[in-house]
């Protein structure tokens, strides 16, 4: 009688480990699974609409002039983990690279200055032009000018810093820095 | 009596434990959902720069299309290359038959015909998104945005990618390098 009370008491005793073992599982999958979904953002900009000279007369737009000036290109290093295909080169990383944005002809070292003298310009309304649908007051079209060496990432916080203080016509302009290379003689 | 007995004990033996099954199930529909993402192919492996202040990229338009430009300057679209600098140069009609594909093939785009300057354009008024990576050289996609003003498909509206994360810091962080 004693042996079968035991007996019953060790059963219920046992815990029953599927449950868990299958959150667990669960749970692995959706943390391994997150990391390959970073959420992105987006910076909208326009390009001009149409190409080539023009000959419809248009009244001129005070424009806000940003460029961005490489002061040194930095050093590449492979990316870590990054390999060749055989075709292409491994990505890389670079090291010491410095830019210099210029806001008309103020020069600007830090993105927080760059942001700081951007808020600065934004608050003169004398310098805001007219929308020609609406016939309100609007800040004047930023105009992002990339130099030599100038890459994706420093334009990005160019027009990052400005879509933030509130300039939403973000245009390009300037030069496209180096070409790229030519294509091989046929 | 007896037969009561055996006839429930058979019972209770045919009885299924269903759980691990459900279990299995929505274990594979979770993977299925998450890894298997068909939206995620026109995203290329890229180390965006970092969004300090950019509206995060909730819910994209599904007709937008996105077009990823590789630190060599490689334009890759659903993980084909469609423009290499090393083989085509300054010869963008490879980019400009990619932006009337674009045209032709996604349903639903907001095109509108204008004449302007002279010239016949067909402007398309939804968004390109521009995925390139941080250290890409800015003449490349500055190079690839020319090429967008072409007046049989111009796609005059434009988004830069951005990440919400600074992938690469964190990389060479786990590797010791910073």
């Amino acid at each position: 009688m004693t042996s079968k009370l035991m007996e019953s008491v060790q059963e219920d005793a046992k815990a029953d480990m599927t449950p868990m073992i299958d959150c667990v599982f669960l749970l692995i999958i959706f943390f391994l699974c997150i990391d390959f979904k970073i959420l992105e953002a987006k910076l909208p900009a326009y390009l001009p609409k149409d190409s080539g000279a023009q000959s419809t007369p248009t009244d001129p737009i005070e424009k806000l002039s940003l460029k961005i000036e490489c002061l040194t290109p930095g050093e590449k290093h492979t990316r870590p983990g990054a390999k060749s295909d055989g075709k292409h080169e491994p990505a890389f990383y670079v090291v010491g690279h410095r830019v210099r944005y210029h806001v008309g002809p103020t020069p600007i070292n830090t993105e927080d200055a760059l942001v700081t003298e951007l808020e600065r310009i934004y608050r003169d309304r004398t310098k805001w032009t007219k929308d020609e649908k609406t016939g309100e007051p609007k800040p004047q079209p930023v105009v992002i000018e990339p130099g030599v060496n100038a890459v994706y990432g420093d334009v990005a916080i160019a027009v990052d810093a400005a879509r933030k203080v509130g300039f939403d016509d973000i245009q390009f302009g300037g030069g496209m820095g180096t070409g790229g290379k030519k294509a091989p003689a046929k | 009596m007896a037969i009561g007995k055996r006839t429930k004990s058979v019972q209770q033996e045919l009885v299924m434990d269903m759980t691990p099954m459900i279990d299995c199930v929505f274990l594979l529909m979770i993977f299925f959902v998450l890894v298997i993402d068909l939206s995620q192919q026109t995203l290329e492996d890229l180390i965006l720069p970092k969004a300090k202040y950019a509206v995060p990229d909730e819910k994209p338009p599904e007709n937008r299309p996105v077009v990823n430009i590789m630190q060599d300057g490689r334009i890759v679209v659903k993980k084909n290359d469609r423009y290499d600098p090393k083989l085509n140069g300054d010869d963008f009609s490879p980019i400009h038959g990619l932006l009337t594909e674009f045209k032709d093939t996604i349903p639903n785009l907001d095109i509108e015909q204008k004449t302007l300057g002279g010239t016949k354009m067909t402007l398309i008024n939804d968004p390109l998104l521009i995925r390139a990576d941080k250290w890409t050289e800015w003449h490349y996609v500055g190079k690839f945005m020319e090429a967008c003003v072409y007046p049989a498909a111009a796609f005059w509206k434009i988004e830069l990618a951005l990440s919400e994360q600074d992938k690469e810091t964190k990389m060479l962080q786990a590797v010791g390098k910073q």
